[in-house]
């Protein structure tokens, strides 16, 4: 604060020289003579400055042609500065760079350089995300930066992924903080946006991200959007893909004579009677085949660019569309982008920045990664029954087929996201930035219940029997009505609004002593409305009468009617303040304050600071390997927040559920929800980063950070004593902050990108993660925080631990198969039968105890030991060729989509089960008796490492001359392949697997929906 | 000079807005809700708390599960022996300090009772007619609360008329059973003194409902001559009679019968899920109970939980017609017949309880394996008159003769010939009895522990022992870890 103040005093006094002016002409080409379009041509010292046209030609004023010097710049070259020596005509030629040390990056509330940034901060351009053809931005960046790790959550179109920036930090929320143009675009509504209007990804990663203070614990990810450039004519771009999707694995599973075999094997083990007196039932039904199909996909995207002298405009619209391997249209995804990107200068010092995204979006989806989902129906589906059965022998397996066929269920989203932001420079020196910021959306979900038929006993059954006929509700004591087809519908609204005011002062002393200030506020708030119900006795059991005005029509009704509403605020303020001594020494401090109206008033301010420095060790005398021609060692160090709670945990509401029955009718009444803790505070992490970035053989880029990220009083909602009466329905216990968990890790990234020549280019990249994650404390009394379960209603298999990674998995370890009764006599396990496994007695008690912990032990976590990724791409002459690969190495998955049920289907491993002729040591033998086999162990968790090909593309750009009469100036066509091959052990479908319910069940498989593997070919036209 | 003010002006613009700031904007407001602390003002306010009190009551299905499958009535069942694993624990008396279904019914009945303390410790915030009815109810709630948490666990800790905060807890002990009983005992006498023998809702505790509980209390602390008294007057002075048709007793249609005096109601509407049992509105037990994969008339899909053995089966008369009414003989039943069923991973039996299952008709949507709209008859009049019965029996001076009146009330009903015996034979045979009457309604283990007959019926049963369960360990360390465990856990 004082330094930035000190700065303000400084520039009071500061008068900017006006004298005569000259104008200089000149041009801009890059080191093959190409002229150089946008080019930034400034005058140093000043704001003074244009950008070359088609041509790379400018012009600008210059006060002393004899002193002034031009700062010319542009994205992807290195900054050149030219003296004018008096001369009026220049001829400036650019090199080109390969990490761009002098792009300008966009940081919090500003812009740096990479050569004067203090932080860890990744780059990734546009170009390289759209290309991939991901429709999601969280997914495409895979791999492509070190330290950040996606995990799909679902490969259904439209399905979500997770984000983590440096591993897990939290019990809770672990999402970065994502800012579209400044404006704050939550992770879940990511699906919005459209890859192809990106411009540039910054990530974020140390505590360097604490201007962003309470949001900024688990690193925030700066995206900005397309921009026009001034001086140049509309440019259109059209491109366009269609692909072709299918599944890229099959599980084994027994074909029916094998079921057959095996289940007969598996009654009589259990001293029942075998069910199939014929065995020879062939290969029955295959119900992944009845369940993959291909699909499609297709995208269309137009964009006009440009811009006059004072203002630059960009102006997108995309259409996408996809159909699911699994459901077709029944998972279909399809958005809609229009996008307004506006900058001008209304004054010469007043500039108006105007962004403006629209979607509309539209997903059907399937159930989907749980029990009862329709891979996990499909993977247990007994091959001896047709694709028309009701697989009655299991009442929670129904037919996926026929659950297709009944699931409508569609949500529609419209989202208005943007901001207008009026920058005045108050001075050359002083610009005052105030911006308003919105995030709307409207999301509605429609999903239709038709009178469905899954066979005897089914849950899933809505009809009362094969006929569809409705079953019947009581509404009143001996008064029935039918309960026909019914449909749920919802309609919520968010508004985020966001103002921001604030300042940002740059000056020198001598070209000696650079002091960039910058301080300002921010003042959030959100609010979010829903409204929903359930209208019953839709006409004709039809979709097309799913409206929930049906419950008006005869024999209607209106149930489970529910509304919810909330608010919730921010109020921040910050400064930072950046010192450079020339261009080696470089120090940067942030401190920023928070208030959220998620705290009480004990303790709803929280203060974040971050120092940080840089040495840019190259620039010293004695440094001397001429090889590496860019050094620089930095370090960061700092505390960021986390307030991703619910809203007013620190209150005693009561919204618990105390309902009873009175005269046969359920009565409403009153119970205390969460209890309250007044004293709740912020979960801080604080995060120590060391790195270097170097320049080697002038084409080669390394970057190298180690980080200890340590994060105390994790917002939590541990277990408290029953005596608090907090487990009542709709009652939990006071949200706490307790515990601690640290990570650490490496992060290596690695670019070379060849010398510019005419016909031959190439450039790779490589990147690298290592990182460990460790619960340090758990709330006194809890020794743990139990997870997911195992199978039905069996052991937690996961946990949250003191001394394990976060979502730990603890079972037991199996150490091969009894393979004969005098085996047993001598084991701990008396009880167990010849053929079973055989666990390991961890205490060394003598006795395999499954009632306690004591023989359970760490069988690994869902968070990956090393991440890899590698790009590749080259071009030759009008040929182009790139591919990317992904790797994670160290997880494990449970695999947890095998019904441990007599009748469910089993993969095909079970035919090398425990049997007196083939007295396997790995697989148990198969009963449908009382077994210990089923207890969660080691023999249901599978390494989960992958390697994966994620994008492998060929194209060909026509020569500029074919085309040209009809004003294009490029044409490039492509044939691309995502996930077309996956390297690993995993027996699942997709190794690459996310978590669907918080970071306790990550790793855990029910079916999960795998990502397909896409053939593609497009298209894009420059006009 | 216009640039400097205009700097100067930017300069305190921000000074403001650092320093000052808007501490009321982030001072907002839940939308319709209540705070906890802002409560009580108007009667609807006692009376929705009081529901929320009621509600607890609902897991009831956990004692109906625990009391049969702890005892020598019934084995856990289910899909396979790690489906709940906490009752196949129990049904082989290898319970210890963790076990899922232990905890629940500590933590729960707890939430009763927390929810109790919170209107009570309201009781006089404001007045109105009727709200000494209100905090009659809540009184005898709290009762049913502690008696459950007494009897299953022994010492327990005893919060009276107010809610412990998270720091307090640290603090407390183990009251002894005693100081627990005489709390019971307290609370069901003040509410028998305002409640009327009949209610304006069903649902509704009853005078009826405190007085039997209360002898129930008395019966349990072998206060033999007292439980007399109490039950006696609910026999002499109440308005209950037997149902004729014991085969029909655990129907929806005879809710709220003449037999009936303390019901946890249940609703068939709301459905729900398995992720929270203690939610549902509906009867957990009836669905859980049902045959697996059950295919064919009068009975439901089920889970197979809670089946009954060959022993009980064994035990009564042949021409006993509770016999059949209390468990279902499922090959008998499907003998010759058409209908095809799964026998469970976790157990089989041949039996299922039979009073409380699922039957087509009582309908618990959406899944109809989950919930049930049957009604958990808590306390029925046979009970009581088997009460008083074993009270007259026991006390000193007996009254065989009272006694053997009130057991051929109940064993006319089903038309089984009288017993004449007395002394410890008449001990014996209302015990025999209360197992014909009552078996699969949750009261077998506590009813053998009760009368010291446990070791000798139930298998693995150590004395000094398995009398009570173990104190969740996870809630001994989350109190503060200074809490001693039960002797020999």
């Amino acid at each position: 604060m004082i330094k930035y103040l000190i700065s303000v005093v400084v520039i009071v006094g500061f008068v900017t020289q006006i004298s005569a002016q000259t104008v200089i002409s000149g041009t801009v080409k890059d080191s093959l003579n190409q002229p150089i379009l946008g080019a930034a041509v400034v005058v140093k010292g000043t704001k003074n400055g244009k950008i070359t046209d088609e041509n790379g030609s400018f012009s600008v004023q210059v006060p002393d042609a004899k002193n002034a010097v031009l700062r010319v710049s542009y994205s992807g070259f290195q900054t050149k500065e030219v003296a004018v020596l008096g001369r009026i005509k220049l001829s400036i030629q650019l090199s080109e760079n390969s990490v761009g040390i002098s792009e300008v990056m966009v940081v919090g509330y500003g812009t740096s350089t990479k050569r004067e940034f203090t932080g860890a901060s990744s780059q990734v351009a546009g170009e390289d995300l759209e290309k991939l053809n991901i429709p999601r931005v969280d997914q495409a960046l895979q791999g492509k930066v070190a330290g950040v790790t996606i995990n799909t959550n679902s490969g259904s179109p439209g399905g979500g992924a997770s984000i983590r920036i440096r591993g897990l930090s939290t019990f809770g929320d672990n999402d970065p903080l994502i800012l579209v143009d400044g404006v704050v675009y939550d992770s879940e509504g990511l699906n919005a946006l459209n890859p192809n209007d990106i411009e540039s990804v910054n990530v974020l990663k140390d505590a360097t991200a604490g201007i962003y203070g309470v949001r900024a614990a688990n690193g925030v990810i700066l995206i900005t959007t397309k921009q026009g450039r001034a001086n140049t004519k509309p440019k259109i771009e059209y491109s366009t893909f269609f692909g072709a999707q299918q599944s890229a694995k099959r599980l084994s599973l027994l074909n029916a004579n094998q079921y057959a075999v095996l289940k007969n094997e598996m009654h009589a083990n259990g001293g029942e009677t075998p069910p199939f007196s014929n065995v020879q039932l062939g290969e029955g039904t295959d119900w992944q085949d009845a369940i993959f199909q291909n699909a499609t996909m297709s995208s269309h995207n137009v964009s006009i660019s440009g811009g006059s002298e004072k203002t630059t405009y960009s102006i997108g619209g995309s259409f996408f569309t996809q159909d699911g391997i699994v459901g077709g249209d029944k998972a279909n995804f399809t958005r809609m982008n229009a996008r307004v990107n506006l900058n001008t200068e209304m004054s010469t010092r007043l500039r108006l920045s105007s962004v403006f995204l629209y979607t509309n979006e539209e997903r059907n989806a399937l159930p989907e990664n749980g029990l009862g989902s329709v891979l996990y129906n499909t993977i247990n589906a007994f091959p001896t029954q047709g694709k028309n059965s009701y697989l009655e022998e299991v009442s929670d397996i129904i037919n996926p087929l026929l659950q297709i066929q009944n699931t409508y269920n569609t949500s529609y989203v419209d989202k208005f996201v943007g901001k207008e932001e009026l920058a005045y420079d108050i001075t050359d020196k002083l610009t005052f930035t105030n911006r308003f910021n919105y995030n709307f959306a409207l999301v509605d979900q429609k999903v239709f219940s038709p009178l469905a038929w899954f066979g005897p006993g089914k849950s899933q059954n809505t009809a009362l029997n094969e006929d569809l006929d409705p079953t019947q509700v009581e509404i009143a004591p001996g008064t029935l009505i039918d309960r026909g087809a019914s449909v749920y519908e919802a309609r919520a609204t968010y508004a985020d609004l966001n103002f921001e005011s604030f300042i940002n002062h740059e000056f020198d002393i001598n070209e000696i002593h650079y002091i960039k200030s910058t301080a300002g506020v921010s003042v959030f708030s959100r609010n979010g409305q829903g409204l929903g119900g359930t209208a019953f006795n839709i006409p004709n059991n039809s979709i097309e009468y799913a409206d929930i005005s049906a419950n008006l029509a005869p024999g209607g009704f209106l149930n489970n009617t529910n509304s919810f509403q909330f608010q919730e605020r921010l109020l921040s303020t910050f400064i930072r303040s950046e010192y450079r001594y020339k261009t080696k020494y470089n120090g940067s401090l942030i401190v920023r304050r928070d208030g959220s109206s998620r705290f009480g008033p004990n303790n709803r301010y929280g203060i974040f600071p971050t120092v940080s420095g840089s040495w840019m060790i190259s620039e010293e005398d004695f440094f001397r390997w001429s090889k590496i021609t860019y050094a620089k060692l930095r370090m960061s160090y700092g505390i960021s927040g986390n307030d991703q709670i619910p809203n007013f945990a620190y209150r005693g509401l009561l919204d618990g559920e105390g309902d009873y029955v009175f005269d046969d009718v359920i009565i409403k009444g009153i119970a205390i929800g969460r209890a309250a803790n007044p004293d709740l505070k912020w979960e801080t992490t604080r995060q120590f980063n060391v790195g270097t970035d170097l320049k080697i053989f002038k084409r080669m880029d390394l970057t190298l950070n180690y980080f200890i990220k340590n994060t105390r009083d994790l917002l939590f909602q541990p277990e408290v004593s029953a005596v608090l009466g907090t487990a009542g329905p709709g009652s939990f216990p006071p949200i706490i902050n307790a515990g601690d968990v640290s990570n650490k890790g490496v992060e290596m990234e690695l670019g070379y990108v060849s010398k510019k020549r005419k016909n031959f280019n190439w450039s790779t990249s490589f990147n690298a993660t290592q990182l460990r994650n460790r619960v340090l404390k758990t709330p006194s009394g809890v020794d743990f925080l139990p997870g997911a379960q195992f199978g039905v209603g069996g052991n937690v298999a996961t946990r949250f631990q003191e001394g394990y990674a976060i979502g730990y998995f603890i079972g037991l370890e199996t150490d091969g198969v009894f393979q004969s009764q005098a085996e047993i006599d001598n084991s701990a396990q008396k009880d167990a039968k010849v053929g079973d496994l055989r666990f390991v007695d961890q205490n060394g008690d003598g006795v395999i105890n499954f009632s306690d912990d004591s023989d359970l032990t760490n069988l690994g976590s869902a968070i990956p030991t090393f991440t890899f990724g590698y790009n590749v791409s080259m071009n030759y002459k009008g040929f182009d060729m790139s591919a990317n690969l992904y790797s994670a190495i160290g997880q494990k998955i449970i695999r947890n989509y095998e019904r441990q049920q007599p009748y469910a289907n089993q993969l095909a491993y079970t035919i090398d089960r425990w049997t007196a002729d083939n007295p396997s040591n790995e697989n148990p033998r198969l009963t449908t008796g009382l077994t210990d086999n089923t207890r969660f162990s080691d023999f249901y968790v599978e390494n989960g490492s992958f390697l994966r090909l994620r994008n492998l593309q060929i194209g060909y750009t026509l020569p500029a001359n074919l085309l040209s009469r009809f004003k294009v100036s490029s044409t490039r066509i492509y044939l691309a392949a995502n996930n077309l091959i996956t390297i690993t052990n995993y027996q699942g479908y997709d190794p690459d697997l996310g978590s669907f319910g918080g970071p306790l069940s990550a790793g855990v498989d029910y079916g999960f929906y795998p990502q397909a593997r896409s053939i593609m070919t497009g298209l894009s036209i420059k006009f | 000079m216009k640039k400097l003010a205009l700097q100067l002006s930017v300069l305190s613009y921000f000074t403001v807005l650092l320093f000052a700031g808007c501490q009321k904007f982030l001072d907002i407001n839940p939308l319709y809700t209540q705070d906890a602390e802002n409560f009580f003002n108007n009667p609807v306010d006692y009376d929705r708390a009081l529901t929320g009190t009621y509600d607890l009551l609902q897991s009831s299905f956990m004692t109906v599960w625990i009391g049969e499958i702890a005892s020598d009535n019934a084995i856990a069942g289910g899909e396979s022996i790690s489906d709940t694993e906490g009752l196949h624990q129990i049904e082989n008396m290898s319970h210890n300090g963790v076990n899922t279904e232990l905890r629940n019914v500590f933590r729960w009945n707890y939430a009763g009772v927390t929810r109790a303390n919170y209107l009570l410790e309201n009781k006089n915030k404001i007045d109105f007619e009727g709200k000494d009815k209100i905090i009659a109810q809540a009184e005898f709630l709290r009762a049913y609360y502690y008696f459950e948490l007494v009897r299953y666990f022994g010492d327990v800790p005893l919060v009276v008329d107010k809610r412990l905060g998270a720091d307090e807890v640290t603090d407390i002990e183990r009251a002894p059973k005693s100081e627990v009983y005489a709390q019971i005992e307290t609370d069901l006498t003040n509410a028998a003194n305002i409640l009327d023998w009949t209610a304006a809702q069903k649902g509704r505790i009853t005078k009826g409902a405190c007085l039997s509980l209360l002898g129930k209390v008395l019966l349990y602390q072998n206060k033999f001559a007292e439980a007399a008294t109490i039950l006696d007057r609910v026999i002499n002075e109440g308005p209950y009679r037997l149902l004729d048709d014991y085969t029909t007793l655990f129907s929806v249609v005879n809710e709220g019968n003449s037999e009936t005096i303390f019901d946890v109601e249940y609703s068939g509407a709301e459905g729900g899920s398995y992720g929270c049992l203690i939610c549902l509105e509906g009867n957990a037990a009836p669905g859980f109970h049902g045959i697996r994969q059950y295919n064919g008339p009068v009975y439901g899909d089920g889970n197979s939980y809670n089946l009954p053995t060959q022993k009980l089966y064994n035990s009564f008369a042949p021409s006993d017609i509770r016999k059949d009414a209390s468990i279902l003989d499922i090959d008998a039943f499907i003998a010759g017949r058409d209908i095809t069923y799964a026998k469970g991973g976790g157990g089989h039996t041949g039996y299922y309880n039979n009073k409380y299952i699922k039957r087509i008709g009582e309908i618990g949507l959406p899944d109809n394996d989950l919930t049930s709209p049957v009604n958990y008859r808590a306390i029925r009049f046979a009970d009581v008159l088997l009460m008083a019965a074993e009270a007259h029996n026991r006390k000193l001076p007996s009254d065989d003769g009272a006694a053997r009146t009130y057991l051929k009330i109940v064993r006319d009903r089903v038309s089984m010939p009288e017993i004449t015996s007395g002394g410890s034979q008449l001990t014996e045979a209302i015990w025999a009895e209360r197992n014909y009457e009552l078996s699969g309604e949750g009261h077998r283990f506590f009813d053998l522990v009760r009368t010291g007959q446990a070791a000798a019926e139930i298998d693995g049963f150590t004395v000094g022992k398995h009398e009570v369960f173990p104190i969740p360990q996870i809630e001994i360390d989350l109190a503060g870890g200074k809490w001693t465990q039960n002797p020999n856990y």
